[in-house]
């Protein structure tokens, strides 16, 4: 159990971070997290994640532009991101038409479907 | 002397029967001894009969007789008499009355010449009758241009103008007039016309058409002229308001931003003005026919159009283009009836494209602001809840499986924290879906805002922000729900001093602005605080769309925007991240509601 894999939760709902960090953990990653885009960006660079879960609609800047840093970057462009959020299809819709950037990894609707995110997670990064 | 006395002799025999004048000789005694042909002729049988049976048929002798005067007198007499004729019909004729004295020297005999005159009586008095009876007027002018005789009309409307020269007795004018129709009569022996506007007994003008004839002509030299004036002054008078009249309606009918088209008791489509074209998309030279107006217009309309009385009326109806595009319209029709006569149909119609489109757009704005935005703001806050729920269930399922006290309490605190948050909001959607009516009432819109500054001040100064209020020149009065402006005002600057909170700045001001600019109420809320990226301001006027998290309910900018949009407002953002943010509500004062009561 050397090298857990390291997810980071970017959310701005307290509640939301204790319930994603915890899920995770049980499932055997490690988690670090951040309460809205600027800290997201910030702790990403600095932890190197292997995953993001990154909540949309946040304060201090929105998840599309805190996904979009992270697609810029050199570092982070290859790190999987999860978009959770309670913005349903549209917001899926609209990523998807994001013509400079790809389409997140994964979507994930709130309320959360736990089994499909801990499957949909070791799918992109492995247990 | 030989033809002397042959023409006595014939004059002995023969003249007395062949002259074209009733001739008798009567004695003392008043009875007819002779008389000729033309007297038989005339007045019938005469032998053994008094003149006065003869003439007159009457018993005894005339009042005036002129016979015994001349008998007494021995003198001459010409008289018009009225007398009977042979079939009893009266009979004028002018008499001579010529005593003649027999061998004793005594008047013994009268001779009696009676010229018929009953048709050329009659003519004159035709004549005359007509001369002033006739509905102009009528006056003989000589070559002085003095007017020798006028007509009844003309002593009507002028006095008695004989003897005067006409220029100077009708115009005023001391010299005969410059185009004188008279005056070219005479000259050249024709009939000519013209227009003369002259004064009547009152100094009102009077147009007359004037033609005059020539009357006397001797040796080719015209020596008196009739002249005939109609009065027009009152045609020219109709004339010129019916123009006037005309002109305007033209005028209306071409500025009219409805379609009017109007047909004729021919069926000619006779007016299709330029909205018509419009509507029914065509150029602006085409002319319509009768055939092509039917396939325009709903299937029977005009039918119904020419059997009904009144309008007929369609308040929203379709009518065809000449491409066969449909339009709706609202439709009226009427048929022209002047007196009892048809005179055709004239139809109105009004282009309702635009209404609808506005309707339309003004039905989806209001959709999607009251339907749209809340029912995806409400499923974006509800989802959330639920996932503070589930994060909390599964906290608290976890902790029992693993027998973690702690996750345990953890999970119990976000559930209870997370139902307190459900039972908040559901309390404020409640409030804000059910709303409130606005009761406009004539409030001083700078005492608002003062109020909501002075209530603000206090947590304004204990967190360090500067809270001014600047109000530039006077407000007057206006209708508006004062509590409802409050309530806006009062989100608006508590947001301010929020997103102030939020900046790092040292210095950090909320300022509220009033002011009167063009008949607009402004209201500004300006902050140097944290300011909104671009996905924010998109989102600040959804409902439950809140950056605060506990703290917001995502209410309060809804709210706001429903009360200015309920005062025929709006209300705008302007915001740069980390510079700060100003909201303005513009209350434009024709679009205010009425005051209640009014």
């Amino acid at each position: 159990m050397a090298d857990k894999k390291k997810i980071l939760v970017v959310d701005d709902e307290a509640d939301v971070l204790t319930y994603l960090t915890t899920l995770f953990e049980d499932n055997g990653y490690e988690t670090v997290s951040a309460v809205d885009g600027v800290e997201g960006f910030n702790v990403a660079k600095k932890e190197m994640p292997d995953l993001i879960s990154l909540d949309i609609t946040m304060p201090n800047q929105s998840g599309v532009r805190t996904y979009r840093q992270y697609k810029e970057d050199a570092d982070l462009k290859d790190v999987p991101v999860i978009v959770v959020t309670a913005a349903g299809d549209p917001m899926r819709r609209f990523l998807k038409k994001l013509h400079m950037f790809p389409e997140p990894e994964g979507f994930i609707n709130k309320p959360i479907d736990e089994e499909a995110l801990i499957k949909m997670v070791a799918e992109l990064i492995g247990q | 002397m030989t033809t002397s006395v042959d023409i006595r002799n014939w004059i002995k025999n023969n003249f007395f029967d062949v002259a074209p004048m009733a001739i008798s000789v009567i004695d003392t005694d008043f009875n007819i001894v002779y008389a000729n042909n033309k007297f038989e002729r005339m007045f019938g049988e005469w032998k053994n009969r008094k003149c006065h049976l003869a003439y007159k048929n009457s018993d005894s002798l005339c009042i005036n007789c002129k016979g015994r005067e001349a008998f007494s007198d021995g003198t001459s007499k010409v008289n018009e008499e009225v007398g009977h004729d042979k079939n009893g019909r009266f009979t004028r004729y002018l008499q001579h009355t010529i005593p003649v004295k027999n061998d004793k020297g005594e008047f013994a005999f009268l001779i009696e010449i009676s010229i018929d005159i009953t048709e050329s009586d009659r003519i004159r008095k035709e004549h005359q009758l007509l001369f002033d009876q006739v509905p102009c007027n009528i006056m003989l002018i000589n070559r002085e241009f003095r007017i020798t005789k006028t007509n009844k009309k003309i002593r009507e409307m002028f006095g008695n103008l004989e003897g005067q020269y006409c220029f100077e007795s009708l115009k005023g004018l001391d010299q005969k007039c410059k185009d004188c129709p008279a005056h070219l009569t005479f000259l050249d022996g024709r009939t000519h016309t013209g227009h003369s506007v002259v004064q009547d007994l009152e100094g009102q003008p009077i147009d007359l058409h004037v033609t005059t004839v020539p009357m006397d002509i001797e040796n080719g030299n015209v020596d008196l002229v009739m002249e005939m004036g109609v009065d027009i002054t009152q045609t020219l008078k109709l004339e010129d308001e019916l123009k006037i009249a005309y002109s305007f309606m033209e005028s209306m009918i071409a500025a009219s931003l409805d379609a009017i088209i109007a047909i004729d008791e021919k069926a000619n489509v006779t007016i299709f003005n330029q909205a018509a074209r419009n509507i029914f998309n065509v150029s602006k030279h085409k002319q319509i026919t009768m055939d092509e107006l039917r396939t325009m217009l709903p299937e029977g309309f005009l039918e119904q159009i020419s059997s009904g009385q009144g309008h007929v009326y369609f308040p929203e109806i379709e009518v065809e283009t000449l491409k066969g595009d449909l339009v709706p319209v609202r439709l009226t029709g009427i048929q022209v009836i002047i007196g009892d006569t048809r005179r055709g149909m004239a139809i109105s119609i009004q282009d309702l494209r635009e209404i609808i489109q506005l309707e339309k757009d003004n039905l989806e704005a209001e959709r999607l602001a009251a339907v749209g935005q809340t029912v995806a703001g409400l499923a974006h806050g509800v989802k959330n809840l639920i996932t503070g729920l589930d994060g909390g269930m599964y906290m608290l399922n976890s902790g029992l499986r693993k027998s973690e006290a702690e996750r345990i309490g953890q999970g119990l605190e976000m559930l209870t924290r997370n139902i307190k948050r459900i039972s908040i909001f559901v309390k404020e959607f409640l409030s804000f879906s059910k709303g409130r009516e606005i009761r406009v009432e004539p409030s001083d819109p700078l005492a608002i805002a003062k109020e909501v500054v002075d209530m603000y001040a206090p947590e304004a100064d204990k967190l360090g922000i500067r809270l001014t209020f600047k109000k530039k020149g006077k407000i007057k009065r206006a209708p508006i729900d004062y509590d409802g402006l409050h309530e806006c005002l009062t989100n608006l600057v508590g947001n301010a001093i929020d997103a102030c909170k939020m900046s790092d700045n040292d210095e950090r001001h909320v300022i509220v602005k009033a002011f009167e600019s063009k008949e607009v109420i402004v209201y500004e809320v300006v902050d140097d605080g944290c300011g909104m990226d671009y996905e924010v301001k998109q989102k600040v006027f959804t409902t439950f769309f809140t950056t605060k998290g506990l703290g917001g309910t995502g209410l309060g900018l809804l709210t706001t925007k429903k009360i200015v949009q309920e005062h025929g407002g709006v209300i705008e953002v302007d915001s740069t991240l980390d510079k700060g943010t100003t909201f303005r509500i513009k209350l434009p004062r024709k679009r205010l509601p009425k005051p209640v009561g009014d």
